[in-house]
């Protein structure tokens, strides 16, 4: 079975700064991800994940190189489409789950297709579906004051994929939540991933996190460093895997703390 | 490091936290110097001398100034100090104790609002002369006017600024000591969530806002009895309570229940307008019922005034609808001065007409069921013939014979809902003669002052009303009337009937007119500019308001960017969230003003719609300007927010 290529990445570089100072965070990367993957990118502090991700995620532009998005070349896209390609093909979950706290959870799940062509009753039966598989059903009409922090992320969460996107893009998920929230919520992302094929790029510093992936891609100094296939091995063991690329890779120190 | 230094450092690091607060002290600053120097000011204090009410509503209106100038300055301060609690607090973290931040806040306001008021003053000291300049244009002033550098504007100026920085200062100090460490530093979030309303306590409550506002509505068309002063009381206090109503509670609970009609589906325009509204309702309720209310007295005043002013001219010829109407007495002097003046106007090549009326000054009573109780009993009537009137110049509409038209520009507001027709009985004695009125005429026909309501009849009518007095003791009053032919004539004519030797003509249409016009430019000034500054300040507050708003929800705008909406879809849900806060205060305070100039319209004897009309619309485009301020400065917000 040959699976879809659902982003293509070629040589992307992205540098900082003005000239006679100019940093460069990302120095060509290469990367293909298929339908229906769930990469993780991980690395030691500075090494471009999450400039990796913005760029991407079309948030941010690289300086240089091609990136597709399904048939879509994104790095000649006016910011105009870009907007609207957000907005119709990729869904975000981000750190500090980013929810509005003026709308319930509910309102803030729906946000994404309000002004799009999705019917409403479409619209209400797939987030009948989605709250069902995160388990927020009940928290419909809460708001995000009002829940912990597991469950805004699982509002968060449920919001990246009201639009069904080719492909969900994952900032530190795990960052702000405790463990036991944080295992809950990555085996609902794991869960989405195989029932509902849906393509998932996290960004994480957490081994146990990535060990959740299909595949880790390790970044140092803005350049791909390694990948690991998890393949058939148990969870468990594709964890001792990745501490051992980590431990290889080094620097890490401070980002565990 | 010195704490002045630390200061100094703070202050240029910090420009754009400071420059609302020292913009609201600058205004301030420059209003009030601009009206300190023109009380100071000696055309000005020659002008007020005139009249006592004028002097006084000078008087009142600084207060209210420095008033207004103090509520201002002290809200700006607020925002500033929420926008700087975490500096504050972090002050604090690294070290310093409270009294070491105190004083490091009052350092900075002392030096802000020395250097306000040192703009200030200098934008004062030139846009006073500016004012001065319309000052007199509308009063009519035409010697030269001079405007001297008024030290005492300056020491009062100065004097008002420092009791207001002392406050200011104060509440910097309480601010520091009575906040602990975690509050300063959540300041900028904000703590109000939506609750869901009690149904039926909202309803009621929201129900009743709109009840208090239609009934003040309704009764403010029927104050006008013996207790006008407590109606008005009772007027103000339902409008004033519905209005806080409306915004507390009515408004929050349809958009409550329009929120959960739409089950979630919010949308992002709604999302971006009504779920904001709803999330600070509780803390704008206060505000926007004050903006509302504020509105409304600025509008009422600045219309009422501006229809005075409009209508001086008018008002002045239903007073006095002849030049000059000299009472001839039982002495021949008074006959003898009337030919010497027109004599005089001769020599002068002034054109003019002259003729004679003649007014029977009898008792009667009104027979119409609803004149006022508090009116009723017998008054005294002067009766006027028509052909006397037309033939000296004063065209009034013929009434049908046997009939008559009641003339009365004092009594007119009254007269006016008094049913026609009515008969009016005159009464000398055992001797009764009925009239039948058929309508209220427009103004005097005779002028101020002259006692009694005047009843213009027929030729007919007038010779039988005179014999049957024949031989009693009723007066049969001769007037002598001149009309100068050419307006621009009158002020010459004017001086010289205002010479000693004409006793006669103590009361003349120009010298009421010139009156009128000193009194209703100085009303229209004052009103004018306190109007403005209320614009000025309403409209800063929800500037600074929606300013401060934009900064909480700038988090927001990013993740929408981040979801993938453009800024200008965004836009489109901010501005209406501006229709909203802008335009409801707006509408409710137009509305009130609208009864509450209806209201006080019996004051005027001329049509006041153009005038009100000009007022309102002037008052609603600067409005305008700063809820365009306001959305420009939303954009910004929202472009720098991905």
């Amino acid at each position: 079975m040959e699976q879809k290529t659902v982003l293509h990445a070629q040589n992307v570089r992205k540098s900082f700064g003005a000239r006679g100072n100019v940093q460069e965070v990302l120095r060509g990367i290469d990367l293909r991800v298929l339908e229906g993957e769930f990469v993780g990118i991980m690395g030691p502090s500075g090494a471009g994940k999450t400039t990796l991700l913005n760029v991407l995620a079309t948030i941010d532009r690289s300086t240089e190189g091609s990136i597709l998005i399904g048939d879509a070349d994104i790095s000649t896209m006016k910011d105009r489409e870009l907007s609207a390609f957000r907005r119709d093909k990729l869904g975000f979950i981000f750190q500090d789950y980013n929810l509005l706290d003026t709308l319930t959870v509910k309102e803030n799940i729906l946000l994404p297709v309000s002004l799009g062509k999705m019917h409403k009753r479409v619209a209400e039966d797939q987030f009948k579906s989605i709250a069902d598989i995160l388990g927020i059903s009940e928290l419909a009409n809460k708001y995000p004051h009002e829940i912990s922090g597991g469950q805004k992320q699982r509002t968060s969460a449920a919001r990246a994929l009201i639009n069904k996107p080719s492909m969900v893009f994952a900032d530190e998920p795990t960052g702000a939540l405790d463990s036991k929230s944080a295992s809950s919520l990555l085996g609902t992302l794991e869960d989405v991933n195989k029932k509902r094929g849906v393509t998932i790029m996290m960004v994480t510093h957490d081994p146990v996190a990535s060990s959740y992936c299909s595949r880790v891609v390790f970044l140092k100094d803005g350049m791909i460093y390694s990948e690991l296939y998890r393949g058939d091995k148990t969870r468990q063991a594709f964890f001792q895997e990745i501490l051992k690329v980590q431990g290889v890779l080094g620097g890490d120190s401070v980002d565990t703390l | 490091m010195t704490l002045f230094n630390l200061v100094t450092r703070s202050m240029r690091k910090n420009i754009k936290h400071y420059y609302l607060y020292f913009f609201a002290l600058i205004l301030s600053v420059v209003l009030y110097f601009v009206f300190a120097t023109l009380q100071h000011d000696s055309a000005v204090i020659a002008e007020t001398n005139r009249s006592m009410n004028m002097s006084a509503g000078f008087q009142v209106a600084g207060i209210l100034l420095i008033f207004i100038a103090g509520i201002f300055v002290i809200y700006a301060n607020a925002i500033f100090l929420r926008r700087r609690s975490r500096e504050i607090g972090l002050y604090q973290l690294i070290g310093l104790t409270k009294g070491a931040v105190a004083r490091l806040l009052i350092i900075e306001n002392a030096l802000l609002s020395a250097g306000a008021l040192l703009v200030g003053v200098g934008i004062g000291i030139l846009l006073s002369r500016l004012f001065l300049l319309l000052l007199m244009k509308l009063v009519d002033f035409d010697g030269f006017i001079e405007l001297n550098f008024s030290v005492a504007a300056i020491l009062q100026t100065i004097f008002v600024f420092a009791a207001i920085i002392a406050l200011t200062s104060f509440q910097m100090v309480a601010r520091v000591y009575r906040s602990t460490l975690l509050s300063l530093f959540k300041a900028d979030k904000s703590e109000e969530h939506p609750k869901q309303p009690k149904s039926f306590l909202s309803a009621f409550l929201g129900c009743l806002g709109i009840v208090f506002i239609a009934f003040g509505y309704w009764y403010s068309g029927h104050m006008l009895n013996a207790l006008l002063f407590l109606n008005m009381l009772i007027v103000l206090a339902t409008t004033i309570s519905g209005t806080y109503l409306v915004f507390r509670v009515s408004i929050s609970w349809l958009l409550y229940k329009l929120r959960v009609s739409k089950n979630g589906h919010l949308g992002l325009y709604n999302s971006l307008s009504i779920a904001s509204i709803m999330h600070r309702m509780r803390g704008n309720a206060n505000s926007l019922t004050i903006i509302a209310v504020l509105s409304a007295m600025t509008l009422t005043m600045v219309a009422v005034a501006c229809s005075f002013y409009y209508s001086t001219e008018k008002d002045a010829k239903q007073i006095m609808p002849f030049h000059y109407m000299v009472l001839l007495g039982k002495d021949e002097d008074k006959d003898h001065q009337v030919d010497q003046f027109l004599q005089e106007l001769d020599s002068e090549g002034i054109g003019y007409t002259a003729s004679t009326v003649e007014s029977l000054y009898i008792t009667g009573e009104i027979m119409g069921d609803d004149f006022p109780t508090w009116l009723n009993g017998s008054t005294y009537f002067s009766i006027v013939s028509e052909e006397q009137l037309r033939e000296a110049g004063l065209a009034v509409q013929a009434p049908a014979a046997g009939q008559g038209t009641v003339y009365d520009a004092s009594l007119a507001w009254i007269l006016k809902s008094v049913k026609t027709p009515y008969e009016v009985k005159l009464l000398d004695g055992p001797k009764e003669f009925s009239i039948k009125i058929e309508q209220l005429g427009d103004g005097n026909v005779i002028n101020f002052p002259s006692p009694g309501t005047q009843i213009v009849v027929p030729d007919l009518v007038f010779n039988e009303v005179r014999d049957m007095i024949q031989g009693s003791e009723v007066e049969t009053f001769t007037f002598r009337t001149i009309n100068i032919k050419e307006d621009q004539d009158l002020d010459k004519a004017y001086d010289i009937s205002r010479q000693d030797k004409y006793t006669a003509f103590s009361f003349s249409y120009y010298e009421m007119y010139k009156q009128n016009v000193q009194n209703n430019g100085l009303t229209i000034f004052i009103a004018g500019f306190l109007g403005l500054i209320f614009l000025l300040t309403t409209g800063s507050i929800l500037y600074f308001k929606q300013m401060t708003e934009a900064e909480q929800e700038k988090n927001n705008y990013a993740t929408l960017r981040q979801l993938g909406f453009t800024s200008k879809e965004i836009m489109r849900g901010i501005v209406k969230k501006q229709v909203f806060v802008f335009g409801l205060p707006l509408l409710i305070g137009l509305l009130h003003s609208i009864f509450a100039v209806k209201s006080a319209s019996f004051m005027f004897m001329s049509d006041i719609t153009l005038p009100v009309t000009i007022s309102m619309t002037l008052y609603v485009v600067i409005y305008l300007i700063f809820a365009f301020l306001t959305v420009g400065y939303y954009r910004k917000i929202v472009k720098a927010a991905l």
